[in-house]
């Protein structure tokens, strides 16, 4: 087993920094790509040497582009590669390529992304390994009347979602027959548009589900255990904003269950290194798998707190081909973690995304509070890239401490400049269903009545400090000293050749 | 003379009747309507008791046409007079709804040619507060010969003395004509309004329906016309406004703008000023963050802001002193000269050249707006309007190209030839005779049919042609350009630009005056 | 936070809310809030990154104006914001009677966004048509776009053909409402 010594991170921000800070961990050296559209970002500077990607060579997008990445690690002699989240975690055929290149690619292979990366295919998997899976269509709708009769036999509510991408779009809800012709077309359009590929399928549609995800490693030796569940309810429009570890609605014996089957999944589909097994849980206890993301995820550090583990170091190792030292039995989730993802969005305007610069960023570092964060004092924020600044995560011995812990961090959190989600959080904080657990994926929409948190004088205060300002400003203006003695004197030099000229 | 005897009790008793007449009751009518009184205006602009009123008594004239009672109101409602502005005499004439809806009449015309005659006679500016319904209409001819001699007035003194008009209620028909002579026009939103022919008419002639704002309330003539350089939600920050203009501007056209003491608690933050600029040519930024880093802290005033956005006209202090600063604006249109910007830009430099206010070019243009709307509109006359404008300017004209000088608009935005003093440039800066793209469409047009990937080609050509033709250093060393500058260093130079070109005069052989297209 | 006394006495300040909740303060100043009978008193404090934040009543505030346009405040207090336009006694009389009588146009001019080609009218005269209806397509920069209503109302003119060329502004189609 060869210790992998060198690392390019094919990625920015805030998992930029955080790869960054495991692999200075491990001794490893790190290497990162400035690009044209923020040269001076924050990120960069956690990053041993910085490969120029500044001058524009083509269409492709900086951290999209393939074959640019692979001549950069091969030039710069680099031993592996870090995907991060997003842009190519995710895309089989870099992996592919990694591996043809004799590049390490600290993930896992290109077959268990491509398989696991098409719904349909997962679910087959799924379904063949004892999973259990919504009732649902096997493979894509071939049609409206063959979306009609599978309708018809699940039974309304159903959803149509698109085989080749997530994150809501391509998705429609049908409740009853009527709609389904519209329904249909509109979910093929819209996932023709985003991920060119109008392939839908179709399955039941759960009202109020939880959102329950097991984190899983798995080595090249056959070991895989699962490190227990992040509960990710707390959605908007399918974009998670609130995460916990544990989950108030798994007992020992579901938390087995589901384990179990996330398991199940990770050996069908031969999968290695880090990963995340996505469920819905019903309110009566049923589980059923929805899809896996084979990659770490944004919300990975509430299943770090609870069992003291590093997942990206773990995730190096791995890959540099090391036994997972760890048991199944020897995991437990210690205490309780909830995750608050800050974006720069305007909430009271329905989460819009907000553009500025961050002219200051403070937050009390005390022993229950981490801030995973890609910005700072300086950085901009532009429409090139998602609006998530940074991730608040607070420990507590129960999930009350915890839900405490994170509120007072919450308070103290100051970010000027920009408008950002934190009003948010503390309104879901501070919700009493939230606070007894009781919640869902609709959560948002059904039990918040106001998206943001106010405390009780801000208004007052707001208005005196417009008042206050506005009336410093009137008094400069009319304190104002204009000396217009001055204009009136000039030399005679400019006098004389003034007057000679009119 | 005794003052208990008839004399003196006849005068005490003249001034109570006009007490009176000008009573809490006047106001009310003023304020219900949400406008102020014209007395309340004045005392809102001037330094307290230093207004004197002129012709407080005069009535209406009273010719017995029979159409109708006319008010035997003093003052035939109009206030005229003279007071100190920050310690400056001003003349103001301040026409008063409550007296015959202010419409104008003889009597009313010949007090504001009054205070227009005397502030041309000893040098100071004036401002005109129009709330007036217009001529009125019993006194005939009488109104219109008066509207027109005001109308002379403001010709005559136009170029001399400063003169600003505040819109605050109706300003109808041919009234409308005085503010458009006059150097600014100040409008108040939703309460007032002007145009040449009303929503009734407009209604009647075009069976068209207009509200009164649409057709020529303050947001219209901010944003479409650029009638109105500067619009207010409400009267007393409209005169705040009126008062903060008057402070860039010298009493005369003989006397040099006036000194404001900048704030040295400022912080230095002038190497921010690298930053703004993008190196990506086609990225956009914001102008203005340019001139607030560069001009004296909070001093910069922008004249017509709604108005022709991609070009930037306002004051702004440089070290005390005032300048006018035109600046294109790269964040709209990309900063493109049009028809409206050469028209907002060439008046803006023709006032600062009239009284003696230095001037202050902060270009990034890349040409002109292409189109058959601005052909066919005659974007040729108004782009040579200002190209007129600044080589006809005498003042001190100092340029900072800030990126993009292609072609015609390079030549047009100050440059070296038409009398720019100091002409300096940023290392971003790109001065060519056309854009990279478009020049190496040309120049290599051989190469780029013959090749598999035209686009690749020509974006290299472009780099290539970025790095060595159109670099700001080429125009240095020919002489076109006087300096390249560090950006964090353009405040002090243009101090010390502005303060060398302090005595500039320039002779012309003398003429009536030039034939600017117009 | 350093600034002088004013030198005027008494001057009232009517801070109003988008709701047109109003919060009258005299002489601001002075740094207190009147509450009932009571001037409690306001702490201002600067920290040496630039954040400001307002001690009132024992609890403290982060304060910010993120923007500023003539009187028109946004203030984010906590991170909420909250749209603030300060006004004098008259001109707070002056909007409530603006508010009561506010101009309403009657018709609506929807104009050509951008100069292009009409490539067909997706209305009529004499249309019923509802905010969001598509209207037209403008075929503009090699692109289609569709034009969509704002408003609700009854087409009454449509000013141009299919295959018409606009310039930006033009008056496409008037809505009366």
């Amino acid at each position: 087993m060869k210790k992998i010594k060198s690392i390019l991170i094919a990625n920015r921000g805030e998992i930029a920094i955080r790869i960054s800070e495991t692999a200075k961990k491990m001794g490893v050296k790190t290497y990162g790509i400035k690009t044209s559209k923020e040269p001076g970002a924050y990120y960069l500077k956690f990053m041993d040497e910085i490969i120029d990607f500044t001058e524009t060579i083509s269409e492709i997008p900086e951290f999209l582009d393939i074959d640019r990445i692979i001549f950069a690690v091969k030039e710069y002699d680099i031993e592996a590669v870090h995907p991060g989240y997003g842009y190519l975690a995710e895309n089989p055929y870099f992996a592919q390529k990694c591996i043809d290149e004799k590049i390490i690619f600290i993930g896992p292979t290109p077959d268990a992304i491509y398989k696991l990366g098409n719904k349909t295919i997962a679910k087959q998997l799924a379904s063949a390994h004892n999973v259990p899976l919504l009732e649902g269509s096997s493979g894509n709708i071939k049609n409206v009347k063959h979306a009609k009769q599978l309708a018809h036999k699940i039974g309304y509510p159903i959803i149509l979602k698109a085989a080749s991408g997530g994150g809501g779009r391509g998705m429609r809800i049908v409740e009853k027959e009527e709609e389904i012709d519209k329904m249909f077309r509109l979910a093929q359009n819209e996932a023709e548009k985003s991920f060119s590929d109008p392939s839908v399928f179709m399955e039941k549609y759960v009202r109020n589900p939880r959102h329950i995800e097991f984190q899983i490693l798995a080595d090249h030796h056959g070991n895989i255990i699962h490190l227990g569940e992040r509960e990710c309810s707390i959605q908007r429009k399918h974009q998670k904003l609130i995460e916990e570890s544990p989950s108030i609605a798994l007992n020992d014996e579901l938390r087995a269950k589901m384990g179990e089957s996330a398991i199940n999944i990770v050996k069908a589909s031969k999968y290695r290194n880090a990963g995340t097994v996505e469920f819905l849980l019903d309110e009566a206890g049923d589980f059923y798998f929805m899809e896996m993301n084979t990659r770490i995820q944004v919300e990975h550090p509430v299943t770090e707190i609870v069992t003291g583990l590093d997942l990206i170091e773990w995730q190096i190792r791995i890959a540099q081909d090391e036994k997972l030292g760890i048991k199944q039995k020897d995991v437990k989730l210690n205490g309780w973690a909830i995750e608050c993802r800050i974006n720069a969005e305007d909430v009271q305007t329905g989460f819009t995304p907000f553009l500025g610069t961050i002219e200051q960023i403070q937050i009390a570092r005390t022993k229950n509070v981490r801030f995973d964060t890609g910005v700072a004092e300086g950085s901009n924020v532009t429409a090139s890239f998602d609006s998530m600044l940074a991730k608040l995560i607070c420990y507590g011995d129960t999930r009350e401490k915890a839900i405490q812990n994170s509120l007072n961090a919450l308070s103290k959190l100051y970010i000027k400049g920009i408008k950002t989600t934190i009003p948010f959080c503390k309104a879901v904080l501070n919700n009493p269903k939230f606070k007894s657990g009781d919640i869902s994926t609709s959560f948002i929409v059904k039990e918040m009545k106001q998206s943001f948190h106010q405390e009780e004088d801000e208004e007052l205060i707001a208005a005196f400090w417009a008042a206050l300002n506005h009336n410093i400003q009137l008094d400069i203006e009319d304190e104002k000293y204009v000396d217009y003695e001055r204009g009136k004197s000039m030399t005679p030099w400019l006098m004389n050749k003034r007057l000679k000229s009119l | 003379m005794d003052i208990n005897g008839k004399i003196y009790k006849d005068f005490l008793n003249r001034n109570e009747r006009f007490k009176v007449q000008n009573g809490p009751d006047k106001i009310k009518k003023q304020h219900d309507k949400g406008k102020l009184h014209a007395r309340e205006r004045i005392a809102l602009l001037f330094d307290k008791d230093s207004f004197e009123e002129l012709d407080a008594f005069v009535t209406s004239a009273t010719p017995d046409t029979g159409f109708g009672k006319i008010d035997e109101a003093f003052g035939d409602g109009v206030v005229i007079g003279h007071g100190r502005i920050n310690g400056r005499i001003v003349y103001v004439y301040s026409q008063d709804f409550t007296v015959m809806g202010g419409s104008l009449g003889a009597v009313h015309a010949k007090k504001i040619l009054k205070v227009q005659e005397l502030a041309l006679r000893v040098g100071a500016p004036i401002i005109g507060l129009i709330d007036s319904g217009g001529a009125r209409i019993q006194e005939g001819v009488a109104s219109l010969a008066g509207y027109t001699s005001i109308f002379h007035n403001n010709i005559r003194s136009s170029g001399i003395i400063p003169q600003i008009s505040v819109i605050l209620g109706p300003a109808a028909g041919g009234a409308v004509y005085s503010p458009a002579l006059t150097d600014f026009v100040f409008m108040t939103k939703k309460t007032s309004y002007m145009f040449l022919t009303g929503p009734d008419v407009v209604k009647e002639v075009l069976n068209e329906e207009v509200t009164f704002d649409e057709l020529g309330g303050a947001e219209t003539h901010a944003r479409k016309s650029g009638v109105a350089n500067f619009i207010y939600e409400d009267e007393e920050n409209t005169l705040l406004g009126v008062k903060k203009l008057l402070s860039f501007f010298p009493s005369n056209n003989l006397e040099n703008p006036p000194y404001v003491e900048p704030d040295t608690k400022r912080n230095d933050e002038t190497d921010k000023l690298r930053l703004i600029v993008p190196d990506d040519p086609n990225k956009p930024y914001d102008v203005k963050k340019v001139i607030e880093l560069i001009t004296d802290q909070d001093s910069f005033y922008e004249s017509s802001e709604l108005f022709a956005p991609n070009i930037v006209t306002g004051f702004a202090r440089l070290n005390g002193k005032a300048i006018g600063v035109i600046a294109n604006q790269p964040k709209v249109l990309a900063g493109v000269i049009d028809i409206g910007s050469s028209n907002k830009a060439a008046r803006f430099v023709r006032f600062c050249d009239a009284f003696n206010i230095p001037i202050l070019v902060l270009e990034d243009v890349p040409g002109f707006l292409p189109g058959l709307d601005q052909e066919h509109n005659g974007i040729i006359k108004h782009g040579a309007k200002l190209l007129f404008a600044f080589s006809e300017a005498t003042v001190p004209k100092v340029t900072v190209i800030l990126r993009k000088a292609y072609g015609g608009a390079f030549c047009v935005m100050n440059s070296k030839n038409i009398g720019g003093d100091y002409n300096f440039a940023w290392p971003t800066a790109e001065i060519a005779v056309m854009g990279p793209e478009g020049a190496v469409s040309i120049l290599h047009r051989k190469e780029l049919k013959n090749t598999d990937d035209p686009k690749k080609m020509k974006k290299e050509f472009a780099a290539r042609y970025r790095n060595e033709v159109a670099n700001p250093y080429i125009a240095d060393e020919k002489g076109y350009i006087d300096e390249v500058i560090d950006p964090a260093e353009s405040r002090n130079k243009l101090i010390t630009a502005f303060e060398t070109l302090e005595n500039k005069h320039v002779d012309q052989p003398s003429r009536k005056h030039g034939n600017i297209p117009l | 936070m350093m600034f002088s006394k004013s030198k005027k006495s008494k001057q009232k300040f009517i801070a109003c809310t988008q709701k047109s909740k109003k919060y009258e303060f005299t002489n601001p100043k002075e740094l207190y809030i009147k509450q009932g009978k009571e001037n409690i008193p306001i702490e201002i404090i600067s920290d040496k990154q630039g954040l400001v934040f307002i001690i009132w009543k024992k609890k403290k505030y982060l304060v910010d104006i993120i923007e500023k346009n003539q009187n028109q405040y946004e203030i984010l207090v906590n991170g909420v914001s909250y749209p603030i336009s300060v006004e004098s006694p008259f001109s707070y009389k002056r909007r409530k009677y603006l508010a009561k009588n506010k101009e309403i146009s009657k018709v609506e001019r929807i104009q050509a966004p951008m100069p292009g080609k009409i490539v067909e009218f997706l209305v009529e005269e004499n249309q019923e048509i509802k905010v969001g209806e598509p209207l037209l397509i403008l075929e503009a920069m090699k692109m289609q776009n569709e034009i969509v209503s704002n408003i609700q109302g009854k087409i009454n003119k449509i000013n141009f053909h299919a295959d018409d060329t606009v310039m930006k502004d033009d008056i496409l189609i008037e809505v009366e409402k």
